[in-house]
């Protein structure tokens, strides 16, 4: 069964048996345990929401994408995420150059971890609707380019892999969003940063990776950055400024750690 | 009556293991299409929605259940967009749900509806939080039914 969390029956749940839902139910009686995976939201998800609370400057967030792989398989799958993160900036960015540039780059660095064969065919249709300025369909292939990498890395048994390209993804979708909201703050525009499960549930994958892949420096170096991350967007929906501007700074650094060559 | 032990031989035990193997093979093939199926059935659902500027996540989940067991698929949802979840079963006799509660346990869809095939619910987040979908088969001939469930923003 693909990507099922928490399973729980009528009796504890306390459903009615009646087709209308209750209106309300008690969460606190599932077992903690049973959570075992969260939906992890495309970058796309959030900046449709910026770009409807204000107009960022989309050409100031955009970076310049990794197109080398890094050391290890680690950080390859890492910067891998980052870089499919960049493309959908780049989307919003309306830059047709730079997304060309990003589908190379996504080719580039399946091709090291050994799944380019499941992207080959997204990496051409994004660079093509790239060439039409088609941003739809570029955002579609985006998301199916993650998809796909994360299918074959589940088909060559490398989950792991599949949860840091999946971690890579969001850390530059956080950092790119605390950079907007920091430059111009809205209470609103900060509760997109509360996000207390998946922060949690990365935590989590993180803790229960394979020793090789926790055990690298890197991997490592996330872990612990997380677990500051955590408490700033755990509590209530209300973000501070100087909450947004301590999460960019932790993200910012990860990147930076990501995007540069291991030793 | 007792049956004489047979005496062992490597060609038939490669042979019942070749057979075993075929079986867990399609076994496993038939189980992957009726979520496939059910899968098309959800995104079937969504079609209507895509045209309205929805724009349908690639990632999916599915799996078979017993009637009357739920499951919970725990979702980050941002304050500001608009989503809809459809829910699809291969199954033409089974009836299906699909609803969304926030972190406090209330209700939190404004919109749902069920057919033969398909489950929906639309929600607009009235904060940017953790929500749990929860899915169920409500009635079904058989044991377990396959279903899988797509969304989609704008």
């Amino acid at each position: 069964m693909k990507k099922i969390s928490l399973t729980f029956f009528l009796a504890t749940a306390g459903f009615a048996m009646a087709a209308e839902p209750p209106a309300h139910i008690d969460l606190g009686k599932f077992p903690a345990k049973t959570v075992d995976d969260v939906v992890v939201p495309v970058p796309s998800e959030v900046f449709s929401v910026l770009d409807k609370l204000q107009s960022p400057n989309w050409h100031e967030i955009l970076r310049t994408v990794k197109t080398n792989p890094g050391g290890q398989r680690s950080q390859t799958a890492l910067v891998l995420g980052t870089v499919i993160a960049e493309g959908f900036i780049a989307v919003e960015a309306k830059d047709s150059e730079e997304v060309k540039k990003i589908g190379r780059a996504v080719l580039n660095l399946a091709n090291a971890i050994h799944v380019e064969k499941s992207v080959r065919a997204r990496t051409t249709s994004i660079i093509e609707a790239a060439d039409k300025k088609d941003w739809p369909t570029v955002r579609v292939e985006l998301d199916r380019a993650l998809h796909d990498v994360k299918n074959a890395m589940t088909e060559l048994k490398d989950d792991q892999l599949a949860q840091l390209v999946s971690l890579g993804g969001w850390l530059r979708g956080t950092e790119a969003l605390t950079t907007i909201v920091g430059k111009n703050y809205t209470k609103d525009g900060a509760e997109l940063l509360h996000q207390p499960k998946l922060v949690e549930y990365f935590e989590r994958r993180l803790s229960e990776m394979d020793p090789r892949l926790k055990n690298s420096a890197l991997v490592s170096k996330v872990q612990k950055r997380l677990l500051e991350i955590r408490p700033l967007i755990s509590d209530s929906g209300d973000v501070s400024q100087k909450t947004v501007e301590r999460i960019r700074e932790i993200t910012a650094d990860l990147i930076q750690s990501i995007t540069t060559k291991e030793p | 009556m007792k049956t004489l032990p047979r005496p062992f031989s490597l060609k038939t035990a490669f042979r019942n293991l070749a057979i075993v193997c075929l079986g867990v093979a399609l076994l496993s093939q038939t189980a992957r299409a009726t979520i496939d199926d059910a899968l098309s059935y959800a995104l079937q659902a969504a079609d209507p929605y895509v045209k309205e500027g929805f724009t349908v996540r690639e990632d999916y989940w599915g799996g078979d259940l017993p009637v009357k067991q739920q499951k919970a698929i725990v979702h980050q949802l941002f304050k500001g967009n608009e989503y809809w979840f459809w829910m699809g079963t291969d199954e033409k006799g089974a009836k299906i749900s699909v609803h969304v509660y926030d972190s406090n346990g209330n209700i939190a869809e404004v919109e749902k509806w069920q057919k033969p095939h398909f489950a929906a619910a639309r929600v607009i987040p009235k904060a940017t939080g953790t929500y749990y979908l929860i899915v169920e088969i409500e009635k079904a001939e058989h044991e377990r039914t396959h279903w899988a469930l797509s969304y989609g923003f704008r």
